[in-house]
């Protein structure tokens, strides 16, 4: 019996031999596939399965019709987004707010991870920890009104300092020039403590032999963390950068929501904020998505491009 | 008792003598002999249609037509419930609620809706007595192909908000109640200076306002206009010839003189992001000293803080009179709102439902959808619904208990303005009388209904366009820009993005529906 069943897989055609090899790999490594299919489930379904429905760019969409039956239409949607003027400007004001946080907000989470590490009496360190990581927690809504209350121009903080150093109060939230400083600010507050998390994790994986070499070299603090910390964690930021860099155009716009107004919308109309109010708003689900694939685009084109880049120069990449 | 036995035994006689319809003549309500149910998407922001309304179960009883809700509490935007309900291509028998003209007039000729004109003519005796009888109201609810597609919620009353002041500062600073704008302009300027709250502190806020918006609706007081609908910033319409407020010289006027005012401290130095809660925060602090708000909430402080302090009292005062000798109050409550009810084309009981529709027109429907049910929120007494003392006297809001049984709820019904009366404040009532005596309002503009190829045109150009108006119109009330310098390159920026073409749409859309 077992010498028929060998004899046949010889002879067997290279395809079905392929096909017994993988019902034999799948009996014994069905398990992972288990555990593989929720994520496989949900990307097919909230990441592909949308992607049918981005057709709509190019149609005249509406929502009784279906998206099959809505008449093409072309371009004509591209058209009208680059025609306003408004548009330009959000793509502008996009890439100089993103381009703002990643340039002062990707460093913090970096140093303060660097911070934490040197903290030696480890309750004043979990203390401190927990009170970077909480604003993480808070609501944009909540975070949007502790704003709004600190920089209110008649009992606000920042003004009753400004007043009591002598300077006249200024309504900074209907002021263009400061939108972008107050909200990459907030940002920065909001997110850094927590985002610092992945870079102590990184710091922890440092093997200890490396420091307790260098302390028998006689190496400072700063020395060791200039020279030792910093190199091993470089693939951890340069990951996260690479990441960064694909959501630059991602501004979190409920945030922008709250806190603009039409007096600041030369410096606060962000692509999603646009979007907000000229597609859900006024039920233009098709110019919407036209300018959302249009975004999604150039994330991709920034992304492989982040990715190559990295790649020749550290060789380190996300594939 | 007695009620449910008439119901269930004419249900009864209706199922054994269907030969013979005429003979409950008398028995208007009943839309069908068998009892019928129907299915219902209604989605009123924070809540659905309830099966158990007290006001529901009343009128099944006498229509036997009940309702079975099918719109999920998922989201409390009553749109994206809609849209949720629409794309999914199966649509219950009634669709309902918030926020329906624009869809059932855009959808309703796409075939997703039924046309009710002529159901109406044949079947709904109240509802065409209405129409007929308020022609602008039906006109304005009609889709671009001239069908009606929903029977809409009618609000009643005219008065939505007014101007209010602190007489009890106009005592203290021995001044008048301000009849023009430049005596406004002086009353304003010595509740700023002249310190009325009496606490040696500059911290007087003169003129507040909830929403910035209102703000702006002060260009009336220079003859300008900032919106001719309870929308802001909307179109108006003036002797059938629409406009928008901001492109007019007068509010160039207006816009003027309210950045010297925000300059001069008499408009809350916060107006545009102090928010919601502004009005009981200023008032309540004894720092507000004028707004343009609603009648009924706003009187409602003289008794909050009635304890607090003895001597408050903010009342309506007459629009102040523009330098063209004009009083104008440009708000005013809606005749028609875009909330209601449409039949789907999945309906098998058209008939039966645009009955029961005109049912919540007949007199005894409107008050059931007004006042709730007779003996339990309310008596008849000469002739009249008279809220119960429990119902009055109790500690929710008379509309939060009508809402929990299902009453004054946006179905397509006729709103009376008499259940409100009931429990408006004093001070209210007589700011009502006080605004009633002037005839100080303008003519509403109810909305258009734009056929594709206008829509393609207000859609392309009309929120670029109003983000514009309201970029500039903050910055030059801010002072951060000024408005006469601008204003021609204002206009020529409003042509350039389409501004001519967008009231072009407009106007021909309104014709159509109006002339």
């Amino acid at each position: 019996m077992e010498n028929e069943q060998s004899y046949q897989v010889i002879n067997e055609s290279p395809r079905s031999k392929k096909l017994t090899w993988l019902i034999h790999h799948f009996q014994r490594e069905w398990r992972l596939y288990i555990m593989l299919a929720p994520t496989l489930i949900w990307f097919i379904l909230f990441l592909y399965k949308p992607m049918y429905g981005l057709q709509i760019a190019f149609k005249d969409y509406s929502v009784f019709k279906g998206i099959t039956d809505s008449p093409w239409i072309g371009l004509e949607h591209f058209y009208t987004l680059f025609e306003n003027d408004q548009f330009i400007r959000a793509i502008k004001n996009t890439v100089i707010i993103s381009g703002a946080s990643l340039l002062f907000g990707f460093p913090v989470p970096i140093i303060l991870a660097l911070m934490f590490n040197e903290i030696i009496n480890p309750k004043f360190k979990k203390t401190a920890q927990t009170i970077v990581y909480l604003p993480h927690f808070i609501s944009a809504v909540i975070i949007a009104g502790i704003v709004i209350t600190a920089f209110a121009p008649s009992t606000g903080v920042v003004n009753l300092l400004l007043n009591a150093l002598g300077y006249d109060s200024v309504y900074f939230l209907t002021k263009p020039e400061w939108f972008r400083t107050i909200f990459v600010g907030t940002g920065i507050w909001q997110e850094a403590g927590f985002n610092s998390i992945v870079f102590l994790a990184s710091i922890a994986g440092v093997n200890p032999s490396l420091y307790e070499s260098a302390v028998v070299d006689g190496a400072s603090r700063w020395q060791m963390m200039w020279k030792i910390t910093l190199p091993c964690i470089m693939p951890t930021i340069l990951i996260m950068l690479i990441i960064r860099i694909g959501n630059i155009l991602e501004v979190g716009f409920e945030m922008i929501i709250m806190l603009y107004q039409p007096a600041t919308y030369a410096t606060s109309d962000v692509i999603s904020t646009f979007i907000y109010r000229q597609g859900l708003q006024a039920a233009q689900y098709d110019l919407a998505a036209a300018a959302g694939l249009f975004n999604a685009v150039i994330a991709f084109v920034l992304v492989i491009a982040a990715n190559t880049i990295s790649k020749k120069v550290s060789r380190t990449s996300l594939w | 008792m007695y009620r449910l036995h008439t119901a269930i035994a004419s249900a009864v006689i209706a199922n054994c003598l269907l030969a013979s319809p005429a003979a409950f003549a008398s028995d208007d309500n009943l839309v069908s002999n068998k009892p019928l149910e129907l299915d219902i998407h209604f989605h009123q922001k924070k809540f659905v249609y309830n099966n158990d309304w007290l006001v529901e179960k009343e009128a099944a009883k006498l229509t036997n037509l009940s309702l079975n809700n099918v719109a999920s509490m998922a989201t409390t935007n009553s749109e994206e419930a809609f849209n949720l309900m629409i794309a999914s291509g199966n649509l219950p028998d009634i669709v309902g609620g918030e926020m329906l003209k624009e869809n059932v007039n855009r959808y309703g000729p796409e075939g997703a809706f039924v046309p009710l004109n002529d159901l109406i003519a044949e079947h709904a005796p109240h509802i065409k007595a209405l129409f007929d009888e308020r022609p602008n109201v039906y006109n304005s609810i009609k889709a671009h192909d001239g069908n009606v597609y929903y029977i809409p919620y009618i609000p009643d009353g005219k008065y939505g908000r007014a101007y209010f002041i602190r007489y009890d500062w106009l005592n203290k600073l021995g001044l008048e109640t301000p009849q023009n704008v430049d005596e406004l302009y002086q009353v304003l300027t010595a509740f700023r200076n002249n310190d009325p709250n009496g606490n040696g502190k500059k911290d007087e806020v003169p003129f507040f306002t909830r929403h910035w918006e209102e703000l702006i609706r002060l260009v009336t007081l220079w003859d300008g206009r900032s919106s001719g609908s309870d929308k802001y910033h909307d179109f108006y319409v003036e002797d059938g010839i629409l406009a928008h407020g901001y492109v007019g010289d007068n509010y160039r006027e207006g816009i003027k003189n309210l950045a010297k005012w925000y300059e001069e401290g008499l408009i809350d130095a916060e107006v545009f992001t102090r928010g919601s809660r502004s009005r009981e925060y200023l008032l309540a602090n004894d720092l507000g000293g004028m707004t343009h708000d609603w009648f009924a909430s706003t009187s409602g402080y003289n008794d909050a803080l009635a304890d607090k302090m003895p001597d408050f009292l903010f009342k309506a005062f007459a629009p102040p009179a523009s330098p063209s000798g004009k009083r104008v109050e440009e708000h005013r409550r809606s005749q028609v709102k875009n909330s209601g009810w449409a039949i789907s084309y999945s309906n098998e009981n058209v008939v039966e439902t645009i009955k029961y529709f005109d049912f919540w027109f007949s007199e005894e429907g409107r008050r059931l959808a007004n006042f709730g049910v007779e003996g339990v929120h309310y008596d008849m007494i000469d002739g009249k619904p008279i809220f119960k003392d429990t119902v009055l006297n109790s500690d929710t809001p008379v509309t939060s208990q009508m809402w929990a049984i299902g009453a004054q709820v946006q179905r397509g019904f006729q709103q009376d303005y008499a259940n409100e009366e009931q429990w408006s404040n004093k001070f209210a009532l007589d700011g009502i009388a006080l605004y009633d005596q002037g005839d100080y309002l303008l003519e509403p503009f109810l909305g258009v209904s734009m056929n594709t190829e206008e829509k393609g045109v207000y859609d392309k150009h009309w929120i670029t366009i109003r983000d514009y108006m309201l970029e500039m119109q903050q910055a030059w009330i801010l002072g951060a820009r000024d408005i006469d310098e601008d204003w021609d390159t204002y206009q020529d920026q409003l042509k350039r993005m389409g501004y001519p073409k967008v009231i072009k749409a407009m106007q021909s859309a309104y014709d159509r529906a109006y002339k």
